[in-house]
């Protein structure tokens, strides 16, 4: 087992590995930013080390600078978090090559996952199913409209070098396609300085169901069940839960057979999750992140699995402490993420908490490295904390939700809070009853009604 | 009832000593008390942090709960004065070294004049010897880092007058 690991992430998500560490009596060495001196993780760390200046290029994302912390510190391990250098294949590289252990998957398993259309191609011959679409960029109008037999109407045309929902459009018939091809074609020019683009079948009304897994160096790999996250806001994931309320049973357990199967054919290693949308009863392969999500905690709190404990475990080359058997998904948990922003306009709110009181009780955990009195930085993401709450019906476990918001005291910055109370007092969230459109839409509406 | 803030100063001196004396006479924990100030000092625990809870949107007060700070082994406890002058400051991290190799003699030393560019340590990084450049003329007040220490980001190296 590892003896000392540090941990190259800030915020909530470094305490999160830290109080892992503590609990399995590893040392810890706490990177940060100068902005983020007094955060609490760099507090109750073993060791830390400055690395650089508080934007994240000089500093998070350093990986030089962070692999002088670990040589200074001779940590053995290295725990990326989340976001930063997680995904990095370069960075998984350079911590194998100077001999310690990047707590993740190799440095291949990142590659083949990072691009779209390669990780597409890998789950296809997986036997995962994907979102229907043209298996590289488009080129004549003849091809298109080729496509669209296979493929099945509404198509979505896709900018290849795209983002941010620029060069998409939407065609219900061939005289739309060709029109929309020509459109997109002009705006990913405009936008992306190259007019490829790539079709898709467009889901109306999907739901993003995510499936962890894991899997240890000795031959298996386990899910450990599904996480509904179709509450977003601009891609951003604000409410989660575990299990899905629109998932049907059967549909559960041939999504973890097909995922299971896939990463034991794939030889992964560590925690990952496959991201998907559902529609009708079809599940379509979206992407991989081969790292720890920050919504993992729902699936820990329906499981009983401590899943940093066994990434870390797993990294040392020890086997999972369970099989898939051993599994049994008992209640049902939801995650709000607490974020620095004001609750209606979403403009973020650095500065200091001058008050701050975290909910308890029965079922209730709150993820967060505020304190009162500490200053929320301006440099990074707004996720300040993450209410994770249980229950043994999804009823219960809202209720419950709605109990500890109106517990919890924040004062000093805005925070989305009063957003989370809305939620889990909204008929269509109580009935489960959304799609990954639902949220902006809400906002929308109420935005124009106000 | 209303809960006040209590500021606690730490007495550096006061827990180095403390700190000492639990290395020679081979005790796990020190707890001393003077003036209603406590300190606890203990070997190999993490820093414990002064709480103050706040009332309870009820409006029932609960009592302020303040710990003790335990001082970590492995950290630095405040922040000393620093001389004045103008500081040169670590822009990265690794081990820092006063001379070029082993044996030969200091780069610089108090009293020292430079001049710009002129070069003040090396600082290694992954094999890297970096050497770390005077940004201005002056004389060398203080040389604050020790040879074949580590170094963080942005620690104070040399001070310059």
């Amino acid at each position: 087992m590892f003896k000392k690991i540090l941990i190259a992430n800030r915020g909530e998500i470094a305490l999160r590995i830290l109080r892992a560490c503590r609990e399995m009596d590893i040392k810890t060495v706490a990177v940060h930013s100068t902005a983020d001196a007094d955060s609490m993780h760099v507090r109750l760390a073993d060791e830390s080390v400055c690395i650089g200046p508080a934007p994240s290029k000089g500093s998070y994302l350093n990986m030089p600078s962070i692999i002088s912390a670990a040589d200074i510190t001779g940590a053995d391990a290295i725990h990326p978090g989340v976001g930063f250098l997680s995904e990095n294949e370069t960075f998984a590289s350079m911590v194998e090559e100077h001999g310690m252990t990047f707590i993740g998957p190799t440095p291949h398993h990142i590659s083949i996952m990072g691009d779209k259309i390669t990780a597409k191609k890998t789950m296809i011959d997986l036997g995962v199913p994907v979102v229907p679409g043209s298996e590289g960029s488009v080129g004549s109008d003849q091809e298109a409209l080729k496509l669209s037999k296979t493929i099945g109407y509404p198509i979505l045309i896709k900018a290849t070098s795209g983002g941010g929902g620029k060069g998409m459009k939407v065609a219900t018939n061939d005289e739309e396609l060709l029109q929309g091809l020509r459109m997109a074609r002009i705006e990913a020019k405009a936008n992306f300085g190259n007019d490829q683009v790539y079709m898709e079948r467009y889901l109306g009304k999907p739901r993003h169901i995510e499936v962890q897994v894991i899997a240890d160096t000795h031959g298996n790999a386990v899910h450990l069940g599904e996480r509904d996250c179709s509450l977003q806001r601009r891609h951003q994931k604000v409410w989660e839960e575990a299990p899905s309320p629109g998932l049907k049973e059967e549909d559960r357990k041939k999504l973890g057979e097909i995922v299971t199967k896939a990463m034991k054919k794939l030889n992964y290693r560590g925690v990952g999750t496959l991201e998907f949308l559902y529609e009708n009863g079809e599940f379509f392969f979206i992407e991989m992140n081969t790292r720890l999500q920050v919504e993992h905690p729902i699936t820990e709190m329906i499981t009983g699995v401590d899943l940093v404990r066994e990434q870390i475990r797993v990294a040392a080359g020890e086997k999972l402490s369970f099989s898939q058997d051993d599994i049994v998904f008992k209640g049902h948990a939801v995650e709000c993420r607490i974020n620095a922003e004001d609750a209606k306009t979403f403009i973020p709110s650095p500065g200091k908490v001058t008050g701050y009181h975290a909910p308890g009780g029965w079922g209730v955990r709150v993820d967060s490295h505020l304190y009162q009195g500490y200053s929320v930085p301006s440099h990074y993401d707004s996720l300040v904390a993450k209410l994770v709450v249980y229950g043994d019906t999804r009823a219960e476990c809202i209720k419950r939700v709605d109990r500890a918001l109106k517990e919890y005291v924040i004062d000093g910055i805005s925070t989305t809070i009063p957003l989370h109370q809305k939620l889990a007092n909204d008929p269509e969230i109580l009935g489960g009853d959304y799609t990954i459109h639902w949220l902006e839409k809400k906002l929308k509406d109420e935005a124009s009604s106000s | 009832m209303t809960v006040s803030d209590t500021k606690f100063d730490v007495n550096g001196s006061a827990i180095k000593e403390l700190a000492e004396i639990l290395n020679t006479t081979g005790l796990s924990e020190i707890e001393y008390e003077d003036q209603g100030c406590r300190i606890r000092v203990a070997k190999s625990s993490g820093v414990m942090m002064s709480s103050h809870m706040v009332p309870a949107p009820v409006g029932h007060t609960a009592a302020p709960a303040v710990h003790a700070p335990a001082v970590s082994h492995a950290k630095e406890s405040g922040a000393k004065a620093l001389p004045a002058g103008h500081i040169v400051r670590s822009p990265m991290v690794g081990t820092a070294y006063l001379a070029s190799e082993p044996g030969a003699a200091n780069f610089v030393k108090p009293g020292d004049r430079v001049n710009a560019g002129q070069t003040l340590l090396i600082i290694e990084a992954m094999k890297v010897m970096n050497p770390i450049k005077a940004t201005q003329s002056g004389v060398v007040r203080e040389v604050i880092v020790v040879d074949a220490a580590p170094v963080e980001f942005d620690e104070p190296l040399i001070v310059i007058e």
